[in-house]
């Protein structure tokens, strides 16, 4: 019993990681939070769901076609509503308004025309169960779980081992450098864009897969956003460690303590590290220039 | 008439808190994604005295407004005292708000998820009344003392505390009287709309709230109370066009970040545009 | 020593493994110019933010007329008399500059919130005796004729000198300026200079002063303190700084040699 809740968290809290290090991409490049990245996640699915039940295409091209449409959604929500502030270098707080009516835009477009429903993915996993040691584990759980740290290893591989992920860190640490080193940085912007969308397109489809497809299915991502908090803000493997060190814990209350008090209790838990831990269990100190 | 005069009344409502907001948004430079919990805190405070133990409305509103001014404190003790960025302090409250929703839908004399149906007394001389008063103390705060440093705090919170303001007094003061205000704009709209329910105060409704103030501008009362009024208005009058009103304030949003961050009337009142047109006439 | 207003000892201050101050200790004297100089990076604007409050020191105390500044909050800390100025400049931007000088002055009004609320016109006046200080303090540095327009349309020598309003509406002992005369020319700087020595004059006030360009610092400081990378270089008279072969080496040399300020 224990290790089948211990597996369940372990694999929400996968999908919280896909979803954190979208936010911590971001954020690490741009230091503001990008409250539009639940909504991206929430059309990916849709792509998915249309992929899957329009197209009638197997698990792995629903899954390709909803990273690349996701990837593309979120460069072009970038271009759309930050690039411009960013260039004259508006303050962080217009770029999170900003984020906020987009996130606002797209989930109610959502709503005026494809409508409010609750769509169900096809069944790709049916509802197979794995016996370890005792306990049944399911399929889909276990597989979240394992493309979920595969995917944001190979992510940290490439940041830290190929050329654009080189830049890519120069970039996180300083823009304007980067900018006068002839890195161009409107694409560098683009490609960190890309790559949030693209996890959130494997996130979006688990998700849609775990519950339903639905308009308001983004607000999950304030988890994704605690996780993030939780490891530290802008911190990769942090936004990974946050992500099951929340999954964990939210399945642990909501299995031996009461499912209502799990939403209270991790916006209590996020409150608490903010307040105690601001830079998280791995982000860096930041220090404010005076 | 009394259609008409229904929604003038909603949106007299609707402006107290936005007066409230813009407070501590548009003049003190917090963003806030969760201010809707507190004009949710006067609803139903003020509701479950009116409606259990029948109150005088006026001290059903007081305590509506005590009671958000009072949980303001909760959250914004612990939070400001920390000195958060503006965006994590955006998401506690956000939190805050989400946790408020829940115990609303969970409490034993709230009657949870399906609502609360109460008597309808904010008659036009409650509101009306109402809405004059809070923007009288609306303005007599901001132009004391507390204005400037209000604005100071919004401008640099740094060089803010090295001209010896108290950042953490002056935000909260500004957090109590944004949600106190908020309050009496929620017990005013328990009783006119007759009924309430949890899932009238969530997100969505912060974000409304929000996006009334940057739209209206930023450190300016009277734009975001013309806006407060237009956006209230507005559904009513393209009554087809209703599921097109939320998508339509996200890319107002968007917009105006993009190309008029400082909204229709940043940084100034109404009376500041009569004189400067008085000052060119002559 | 004998009569220092600031005393700073053994102040330690760490960033992660970096000692951006190590063990330093100085003192400043009570109604002289202490000058705070040294290499880029030396730490010189982290002992200003030090002092104010901006960090706390990983190890050392700091002393304000007898008194520790250590635990207390920047606004406390300007409140027993400490008052300073930006490297990069902080005004309010949108406000006006009079409203700017203003902030510090309404900052001590004791008027509390349920006044503000309820008494609207008696409230106005006490602003009004408000307005007349800060535009006395803005005339004493020749600024009054600025005084509407925004912070943010003011030329740059003058925004440095808003600052220095600003700072000295807080009613400062000790006024700590950080490259007042950065992005100045020369004409610019020496009257700066003389603009200094006034302030510390009219408003009888202590002064510590971070400063690169050396000859202004060599003709009002009567005390200098050199720092490099976060440690204390040397100190003392102006004449026993210039003489000072580490100081000429790690600091004076690097400039004559053509190295250049950034």
């Amino acid at each position: 019993m224990f290790l089948q809740t211990l597996v369940t968290g372990l694999s929400m809290g996968g999908i919280y990681s896909l979803m954190a290090v979208g936010y911590s991409l971001i954020f690490s490049i741009l230091s503001f939070s990008n409250f539009a990245h639940g909504a991206v996640i929430m059309l990916s699915a849709y792509i998915g769901l249309a992929l899957a039940t329009k197209a009638h295409l197997g698990f792995g091209l629903v899954v390709t076609g909803s990273v690349v449409g996701a990837g593309v959604l979120s460069v072009l929500n970038e271009k759309f509503a930050y690039a411009a502030l960013r260039r004259r270098r508006a303050p962080s707080l217009y770029l999170m308004i900003s984020a906020m009516g987009c996130s606002m835009f797209l989930e109610n477009m959502v709503y005026a025309t494809i409508g409010s429903r609750f769509y169900p993915f096809p069944a790709f996993f049916g509802r197979q169960i794995v016996t370890v040691g005792g306990s049944s584990l399911s399929l889909l759980d276990l597989f979240a779980f394992i493309v979920s740290i595969g995917a944001i290893v190979a992510l940290h591989l490439f940041i830290t081992r190929t050329k654009m992920g080189i830049a890519i860190r120069a970039g996180v640490d300083d823009m304007t450098m980067c900018s006068l080193m002839g890195v161009n940085t409107d694409r560098l912007i683009s490609l960190v864009f890309f790559l949030a969308g693209a996890f959130a397109g494997i996130a979006g489809i688990f998700l849609g897969i775990r519950y339903f497809v639905y308009p308001t299915m983004g607000w999950v991502t304030n988890k994704a956003y605690i996780a993030a908090v939780i490891g530290g803000l802008g911190s990769l493997p942090g936004a990974m460690v946050g992500g099951l060190i929340l999954g964990v814990l939210e399945t642990l209350i909501s299995t031996y303590v009461s499912s209502v008090l799990r939403d209270v209790f991790s916006f209590t838990v996020l409150v608490a590290l903010l307040i105690y831990l601001p830079n998280g269990l791995m982000g860096a100190e930041t220090e404010e220039k005076v | 008439m009394d259609y008409i005069l229904n929604i003038v009344l909603l949106a007299c409502i609707n402006m107290i808190a936005v007066a409230g907001l813009a407070i501590f948004t548009g003049f003190t430079g917090l963003f806030s994604l969760g201010h809707a919990a507190f004009v949710g805190i006067g609803a139903y405070t003020s509701g479950v005295l009116t409606y259990h133990w029948n109150l005088p409305f006026i001290w059903a509103i007081s305590a509506g407004m005590a009671a958000a001014g009072a949980s303001s404190l909760i959250i914004g003790i612990p939070t400001l005292r920390a000195k958060l960025r503006s965006d994590y302090f955006a998401i506690a409250i956000l939190g805050f708000g989400e946790a408020l929703r829940v115990s609303l839908e969970n409490l034993p004399w709230t009657n949870g998820a399906r609502g609360l149906s109460l008597d309808e007394l904010s008659g036009p001389v409650w509101v009306i009344g109402a809405l004059v008063i809070c923007l009288f103390l609306t303005h007599n705060l901001l132009i004391s003392r507390f204005g400037s440093l209000f604005a100071a705090v919004r401008e640099d919170p740094v060089a803010a505390e090295m001209a010896g303001i108290n950042l953490f007094r002056t935000r909260l003061l500004s957090l109590v009287v944004s949600a106190a205000l908020c309050g009496v704009s929620g017990a005013l709209l328990a009783h006119r709309l007759a009924f309430i329910q949890p899932v009238m105060f969530t997100l969505t409704q912060s974000t409304q709230l929000l996006a009334s103030v940057i739209a209206g501008g930023m450190g300016s009362i009277s734009g975001p109370m013309i806006v407060a009024f237009i956006f209230s208005l507005l559904p009513e009058a393209l009554r087809g066009l209703n599921m097109w009103r939320l998508p339509a304030y996200g890319l107002l949003l968007v917009l105006i970040m993009t190309y008029r961050p400082q909204g229709i009337m940043g940084y100034q009142e109404l009376t500041d545009i009569f004189r400067k047109a008085r000052k060119r006439f002559k | 020593m004998n009569d220092s207003l600031l005393e700073v000892r053994d102040v330690t201050r760490s960033f992660g493994g970096i000692r951006a101050v190590d063990a330093l200790s100085f003192d400043a004297e009570r109604g002289k110019i202490t000058g705070l100089i040294g290499p880029n990076g030396a730490g010189k604007t982290t002992v200003f933010n030090l002092i104010t409050a901006v960090y706390r020191p990983t190890s050392g105390s700091i002393r304000f007329e007898g008194v520790d500044l250590t635990r207390k909050r920047p606004d406390e800390i300007v409140r027993c008399g400490v008052a300073r100025t930006f490297q990069n400049i902080r005004l309010f931007k949108r406000m006006s500059c009079l409203e700017n000088v203003m902030t510090p002055l309404l900052a001590r009004v004791a008027c509390g919130p349920l006044r503000a609320l309820f008494c609207g016109p008696s409230v106005r006046n006490e602003k009004r005796a408000v307005q007349e200080k800060a535009y006395s303090i803005m005339e004493a540095l020749d600024i009054a004729d600025v005084a509407d327009r925004n912070a943010f349309t003011l030329p740059y020598g003058q925004q440095r000198k808003l600052e220095v309003a600003r700072a000295l509406a807080c009613a400062p002992k000790l006024l700590l300026l950080d490259e007042p005369a950065a992005g100045m020319n020369d004409a610019e700087t020496e009257e700066l200079a003389g603009t200094i020595e006034k302030v510390r004059r009219n408003f009888d006030v202590t002064i510590i002063l971070i400063e690169h360009h050396i000859s202004l610092v060599m003709s009002i400081c009567t005390y200098i303190v050199v720092m490099d990378r976060g440690a204390l270089l040397a100190s003392g008279t102006p004449r026993e700084v210039r003489e000072d072969e580490r100081v000429v080496e790690a600091y004076l040399g690097r400039r004559r040699t053509g190295g250049k300020r950034s």
